[in-house]
C-alpha cells in the first residue's frame, strides 16, 4: 500500500518543513528566541493531542482487530438492512450508541467496509459515532451552563445530518471506494477449530498492524493541527465572521483546523457562545466531530482522495444549508 | 528459525510507546500536556501499547520461513503485516511514527505562554465571557451582602477532594457562600467557580477585596496601566486550553513583561471593554512570583443528578 501515497507524503513533509524553514532565515537574534519558543509550544500541542487521542485510537484498532478475527461476511450480510434508506437510519443509530472519537473510528470503518459493510452504512456509523454519545452529551451541557438546549440540538440535528450525508453517499458512490493500493481481496474464513485464545491473539495481531498502517496519519494529523493552533490566529478567523452566513463558515473552518476532540469542544464553542450566535456554534459542535484536519488525513490514508473531497463537500454543504435554513428559528 | 527484522523494529517501537506514556506519568509531566483527570485514559493506552508489544515478540522470530501460516491473518493483502521488503518509504513512514516518542522523551513540555493566547484572541474572549452578568441586580442585592462579614471562608476540604468533583448542591451553596464574603481568596481549586460567579452576578462583587495570581497579559488596544491577569484552563488537553483571566489596573503595569507572573490583591470595579461591561481589578498591592508548579486550571466537575 505504501507505493501510491508516499510520494505525496514525501511531497507534503518537504514542503512543510521548507515553510517551517523560510522565516527562520529571515530573523534577527530575538526574533529567532521567540521562533524556537513556538516550536517547543507546537511540540507541546503537538504531542497533547497525540497523547489525547492514542488511547481512542489503540481501542478503535481492537475493535478492528476484533471485527476482523470474529465477525464474518455472513454476519454484516445477515445485520444490515438490504433497503438503502434503512441500512443508513440503523447504521447511524448503531453509531449513536457507539462511543467513539473521530480519529478511533476510522480504522473501525475501513476494517467494517472490508467485511461487506455497504459504503454508506459506514459512513453514517462514522458520522453519528463520534458526535453522539453519553460523554459528549454530558461535556455539551455542562460547557453551555447546564443548558439542555444546545446539548439536544446538537444531538438531533447531527443526526438528521449524517441521515442526509450517508444517504447522498449512496447516491453517488458504490463499492468500497478505497484507494487502489488498499484493494480488497476476499478474506479466507477461520477454521471452526480454532481456539478463543488463539483468536484473540491474532485480534492483537491486527490490531498491531492497523496500528502501523493509521498511526503515521495520526502523527501528520496533530502535527498539522498543532502547527495551526501554533501560528494561525484565531482572533484573525474570527473578525471575518459578522453575517449569519459567513459566522456559519467561519464556525466550521474553525472547527476544521482544531481538530479538537469531541469530548472536549464543547467547552470551546462555549466560549464563543455571545461571539457568534446559536447557529454558527452548532455548525461548530457538529461539523468538527464529523470532519476535522487530523481525521481527514487519516480518511486520506484509506480511501480514494476523490471520495474524501466530495465527503468533506457533503458533509461542509449539509452542515451549512441546514443551519442557514434553521437559523431564524434557533 | 528464522528473525523478522521488521517486525522486531516493530516491536521495539510498540514497547518505546509504552515507556514514553509511562515515563511522562513518573515525572509527572503529563500534567502539562493532559487534564490530570485523564491520567487513567494515557495509562490505558500504555497498557495496551505493552500488550500489544507482547503480542508483537511472538511474530519476532518463527519456526519456519513460511508466510501467513496462521489462518487467523488470513493472507489478507489489505495492510502490511510488516513482511514486505524493507525500502526508503517504509523507512520514512517508521520514522515518522517514531518521531513523537523521541520528542517526547527528550524535548521539554513547553507551558503555554501569552503568545499562545494571542493567537486564541484573548481579549474576544475576555470581552464576551461577562456579557451575560446581570447588572439590574444590583440595586437589590446590595443591601444583603454585609450580614456574614466575619465568617472568613476556607474551601471546605470536602468538596475539593482530589478529583475536583462535587455535586450541583454543594457546588450552589458555595456560590451563595461566596456573595457573603468581603474577602475572596482564588486558589487553584476554585478559581472556576469564583470566575464564573464573579462575571454573572459581577454587581454582587463590586467593591469587594480580591486576592489571585497569573501570568500578564497585553493587548494592542489596551491603555499603558492595562493587562490582563490570566490563566490557562485545559478541559482535556492543552490543544483545547482557553484563556480565563481579569483585567486588571494600576499604574505600575508599564513596568512588567508579557508572561511574568504575578499575585495580587484588588477590589473589584466594572469597566467597558468593546461595548461589553466586564470586571476590572483595581490593582492595590503586587508581588512577583515564579511561575507555579502546576500553571493550568481546570474545570470542575459538577456531579449531575438528572
Amino acid at each position: 500500500m505504501d507505493r501510491l501515497q508516499l510520494p505525496k507524503l514525501n511531497f507534503w513533509l518537504a514542503f512543510i518543513f521548507i515553510i517551517s524553514l523560510l522565516p527562520v532565515l529571515l530573523m534577527n537574534f530575538s526574533e529567532l528566541k521567540s521562533f524556537s519558543s513556538s516550536l517547543l509550544s507546537l511540540h507541546t500541542i503537538f504531542l497533547s493531542i497525540l497523547i489525547e487521542a492514542l488511547p481512542f485510537v489503540l481501542i478503535g484498532i481492537l475493535i478492528a482487530g476484533f471485527i476482523q478475527i470474529f465477525i464474518t461476511e455472513e454476519h454484516i450480510e445477515r445485520w444490515i438492512p438490504k433497503n438503502t434508506l434503512l441500512a443508513v437510519v440503523m447504521s447511524c443509530f448503531v453509531g449513536a450508541l457507539f462511543p467513539a472519537c473521530e480519529c478511533g473510528i476510522v480504522p473501525i470503518v475501513r476494517r467494517l467496509i472490508a467485511k461487506g459493510v455497504p459504503i454508506h452504512a459506514a459512513i453514517g456509523f462514522m458520522l453519528t459515532g463520534p458526535l453522539i454519545n453519553p460523554i459528549v452529551i454530558l461535556s455539551t451541557y455542562m460547557a453551555f451552563g447546564n443548558n439542555l438546549k444546545i446539548a439536544s440540538l446538537r444531538m438531533l440535528i447531527g443526526f438528521v445530518i449524517a441521515i442526509v450525508v450517508a444517504l447522498l453517499v449512496s447516491l453517488f458512490f458504490k463499492g468500497s471506494q478505497f484507494k487502489n493500493s488498499v484493494a480488497l481481496q476476499p478474506v479466507a474464513k477461520d477454521d471452526k477449530q480454532t481456539s478463543f485464545i488463539t483468536k484473540l491473539i491474532n485480534t492483537c495481531k491486527h490490531a498491531v498492524d492497523e496500528f502501523f498502517d493509521v498511526g503515521k496519519y495520526l502523527i501528520i494529523g496533530a502535527f498539522l493541527a498543532a502547527f495551526v493552533q501554533t501560528y494561525v490566529s484565531t482572533k484573525a478567523l474570527v473578525e471575518i465572521g459578522d453575517g449569519v452566513s459567513s459566522s456559519i463558515l467561519v464556525m466550521m473552518g474553525l472547527a476544521f483546523i482544531l481538530s479538537l476532540c469531541s469530548e472536549a469542544d464543547a467547552f470551546i464553542g462555549a466560549s464563543f457562545s455571545s461571539l457568534f450566535s446559536t447557529h454558527s456554534i452548532l455548525a461548530f459542535l457538529i461539523f468538527g466531530p464529523m470532519i476535522d484536519l487530523k481525521n481527514t488525513i487519516m480518511l486520506i490514508s484509506v480511501f480514494r482522495l476523490k471520495f474524501v473531497l466530495w465527503l468533506v463537500a457533503f458533509v461542509a454543504i449539509v452542515v451549512y444549508v441546514s443551519l442557514f435554513i434553521l437559523s431564524p428559528y434557533l | 528459525m528464522k528473525f523478522h527484522i521488521q517486525q522486531a523494529v516493530r516491536a521495539v517501537i510498540l514497547l518505546a510507546f509504552s515507556a514514553m506514556i509511562a515515563n511522562l506519568h513518573w515525572t509527572g509531566e503529563l500534567t502539562k500536556y493532559i487534564n490530570p483527570k485523564y491520567d487513567n485514559l494515557s495509562k490505558t493506552a500504555a497498557i495496551l501499547f505493552f500488550m500489544l508489544f507482547l503480542v508483537q515478540l511472538t511474530r519476532v522470530v518463527s519456526k519456519t520461513t513460511q508466510h501467513c501460516h496462521h489462518h487467523g491473518q488470513a493472507c489478507c493483502s489489505q495492510h502490511d503485516h510488516g513482511q514486505s521488503p524493507f525500502t526508503r518509504k517504509k523507512m520514512l513512514s517508521y520514522f515518522i511514527v517514531i518521531t513523537p516518542i523521541i520528542t517526547g522523551f527528550f524535548v521539554p513540555a513547553k507551558i503555554l505562554d501569552a503568545a499562545i493566547a494571542d493567537k486564541k484572541g484573548a481579549s474576544f474572549i475576555l470581552a464576551q465571557q461577562s456579557q451575560n452578568s446581570k447588572i439590574e441586580d444590583y440595586l437589590t442585592s446590595n443591601e444583603t451582602i454585609d450580614e456574614n462579614i466575619y465568617d472568613e471562608h476556607e474551601p471546605d476540604p470536602r468538596l475539593m477532594e482530589e478529583k475536583q468533583e462535587m455535586t450541583k448542591k454543594q457546588y450552589d451553596r458555595l456560590k451563595q457562600q461566596l456573595s457573603q464574603q468581603t474577602m475572596l481568596k482564588m486558589t487553584d481549586e476554585d478559581y472556576t467557580i469564583y470566575y464564573e460567579e464573579i462575571n454573572h452576578n459581577l454587581a454582587n462583587y463590586l467593591g469587594k477585596q480580591i486576592q489571585l495570581k497569573g501570568f500578564v497579559l497585553k493587548e494592542e488596544d489596551f491603555s499603558q496601566n492595562q493587562l490582563v491577569i490570566s490563566r490557562f484552563l485545559i478541559t482535556h488537553c492543552v490543544a483545547d486550553a482557553s484563556i480565563v483571566g481579569f483585567l486588571s489596573e494600576f499604574v505600575e503595569a508599564p513596568t512588567l513583561k508579557e508572561d511574568t507572573w504575578i499575585e495580587i490583591v484588588g477590589t473589584i470595579g466594572q469597566t467597558t471593554y468593546d461595548g461589553t461591561i466586564l470586571p476590572v481589578i483595581q490593582i492595590d498591592n503586587w508581588v512577583t512570583i515564579e511561575q507555579p508548579e502546576s500553571p493550568y486550571l481546570y474545570p470542575i466537575n459538577i456531579r449531575m443528578s438528572f
